[in-house]
Parts: structure tokens; sequence; C-alpha cells
């Protein structure tokens, strides 16, 4: 080992005396193996300098970009959950919006229908009611002129359907025709071949 | 304390009892502290609390009249004291302050340069692991740009002792990380 060697980390730290400091850098000109121990001193510390930088840099400035994708995945997740949502409502229900005012002309029809109502409806507070909304004048006029149909839902069920098979004899065969009414009666029961 | 009869360490110090000094010091040696602090084991958020204390401290010191001379030696000696008293247990702290499994490679390096970065700390951080306190301090406060003087004053050790205590650090990282 050279004998210049333990001089060589203070010689570049710019710690030894001028003279000294001299001394030692004609030395590692001349000699080779004070030159690469001298590139090794100073590989070392810049290493030692970079990871404290580094290590500062990632205390003090954590790394954002690292939560970017993790954030922006959240985000358009929460986006296309509420786009799903507002555009799937008028799918479902697809009927239109239903006003005060539109609604109120089903309870008036109703009202109006002698079949559907036990009693009369007062007519007191119906008059009441157009005093204080003259409006509902015209929804009823529209609601006035709605008749339900008479025969609601109209079934054809064939015989073979109705009962387990071999329950009827052959050769005899029948439709049973079922008229079920607005109100959900059966209104009338037809057989016929 | 008249400007004639004090040793200045620094040049801009010669009116250090003026805040506008004690500005120009903390923009100079706000960094270095921090990473001295940060290296030595606090989080950033201690680091900052630690140097900004530090800096009210050398306010109070200059305006009572202390001694300047080797001012940066004195803010260092008190950030480091500040932080061994922030510790509840400074050896549970303090332990292995450098060897930290955190990634610090930088987020712009390639790949490849990422690679041979991180495995170039990895050993380092494993070294400097196995160094004894004062050797990392040394090396800590060497890399903060204090003169081994400064780094004597800081740590309370002569000049001398610093200076083998430095070399015989580099040796040993030199020898453990193989560069």
């Amino acid at each position: 080992m050279c004998d210049f060697q333990p001089k060589l980390v203070a010689w570049l730290d710019n710690e030894l005396p001028e003279n000294q400091a001299a001394e030692v850098e004609r030395h590692v000109q001349a000699c080779q193996q004070c030159r690469a121990e001298r590139d090794r001193y100073e590989q070392v510390s810049k290493t030692f300098d970079a990871y404290c930088d580094a290590l500062m840099s990632a205390k003090t400035h954590p790394n954002v970009l690292r939560w970017v994708p993790a954030v922006s995945g959240a985000l358009l997740a929460l986006a296309a959950t509420v786009l799903l949502f507002t555009w799937q409502r008028p799918r479902i229900d697809p009927r239109p919006a239903v006003t005060p005012r539109a609604a109120a002309a089903p309870i008036q029809a109703l009202a109006a229908e002698p079949v559907l109502s036990a009693e009369p409806v007062a007519p007191k507070k119906i008059h009441r009611r157009q005093a204080i909304l003259p409006v509902q004048e015209q929804v009823q006029q529209p609601t006035a002129k709605w008749q339900p149909p008479e025969t609601a839902v109209q079934i054809t069920i064939p015989a073979e359907t109705m009962f387990a098979p071999g329950a009827i004899p052959e050769g005899m065969n029948f439709v049973a025709e079922l008229s079920i009414g607005p109100d959900g009666s059966v209104e009338r029961l037809r057989l016929r071949p | 304390m008249s400007d004639d009869s004090v040793p200045l360490a620094l040049p801009f110090l010669r009116f250090a009892d003026s805040s506008s000094e004690v500005t120009a010091l903390y923009r100079e040696l706000r960094k270095p502290l921090l990473r001295y602090l940060v290296c030595l084991g606090l989080s950033s958020d201690e680091a900052q609390d630690v140097v900004q204390d530090s800096f009210v401290s050398l306010q109070h010191h200059l305006a009572a009249g202390g001694t300047q001379d080797n001012i940066r030696g004195w803010l260092f000696r008190v950030a480091h004291n500040q932080a061994r008293n922030r510790q509840s247990s400074y050896h549970r702290r303090f332990l292995h302050p450098l060897d930290s499994e955190m990634d610090v490679v930088a987020a712009d390096a390639t790949p490849e340069k990422a690679i041979l970065e991180k495995e170039k700390f990895r050993r380092l951080r494993a070294a400097v692991g196995l160094l004894p306190e004062s050797e990392r301090e040394c090396l800590l406060l060497r890399a903060g740009g204090l003169r081994y003087r400064e780094i004597g004053d800081v740590l309370g050790l002569a000049t001398s002792t610093v200076a083998d205590t430095v070399e015989r650090a580099i040796k040993k990282l030199a020898e453990k990380c193989n560069v």
C-alpha cells in the first residue's frame, strides 16, 4: 500500500495544507495505484451524495405520478357509474313524465265513473276544487272522452294445455276463450271447438 | 459586540444581527440542513420543523450577542441536537437512518438506468448500514458541505479525528460497494 493513500480523501476534500496537497498531487500523477484509489473514492462520494439527494427528494416530494393512474381510474369509474345511472333511467321507465295536472286526470276520471265508485263523490268537494283550480276543467276534457274498452284482455287457451295428457278423450278438442275486463274480472268464458 | 472583535466565519455575517442576513443564511443552508436531517432519519415534516426551530434559535443567538464563529457548524449542531431531542428513542429511530427500503430512483430514469441505480443504491445502503454511527454522521455532514473543522464542532470531535473517521468510512464504502 502506498504511503500517500491515507491522505487521499483529505486531499480530495481540500482539507490538506497547501504544501501537503501539492505533494500528494504530484504523487498521484505518478502513481497508478493512487489514481485508481482516488477514482474509487470520488465515485463513492458521488454515489453517497446522489443517494442522499434521492432520499431527500423521495421523502420531501413523494412520487405523485404513481397515484395518477389510480386516481384517474377511480375518476373514470365514477364517471362511468354516473353516466350509466343517468342514461338507464329513461330506458327503465319509458313512461312520460307525469305532471300533477296529468296525474289528477285519472283520479278525476275514476271519481266520475259511476260503476267504480260505490257512492257518488260529494259534489261540493268537486265543485270547490273546480272553483279553486279552474284549469282542471281543461284537464277533464280529454279524460271525459276516455272510455275504457269493454274487454281489456282476451285469452284463448287450447284444451290440451289446460288438462293433463290423456284427460281429454281422443277426437275431442276445444279452446277456451277468456275475456278479462278492465277491473281484472272475467267477463266472459266461452268454449268452442 | 463590535464587528472588529468578532471573527466571522462568513463574510455576509458582518451584520448578522439583522434579519436580512439571517434570511440570506436561511436561503443558503436550508436545503443542506433538510437533507442532513432527512438522511439522519427524520420525516420531511419533522425536518422542516427542526430547520425552522434552528433558525429561530440562530436569531435569538445573534440577538443575544452570541459568537458568530462557524455559524454553519453552529446551525448544524443545533439542528442535530434538536433532531435527537425530538426522538422519543434515538436508537430506535436512528438505528439505520439510511437503511431505508424507499424507492429512491429518479422518476425520469430509463428502466435500465433505474435498475443499475437501484442496485448501486442497494449496495451502498447495505454498506452504510454497517458503519458506526460516528462514521455515518461524519459522512452525512461532509455530504452537506461542511468542512472537517465544522463537522468536529457539530459532533464534538477533533478535526484530525474527523479526517481519520471520514477516510475510514470512505474506504469501507469503496470496498463494500465495489465501485
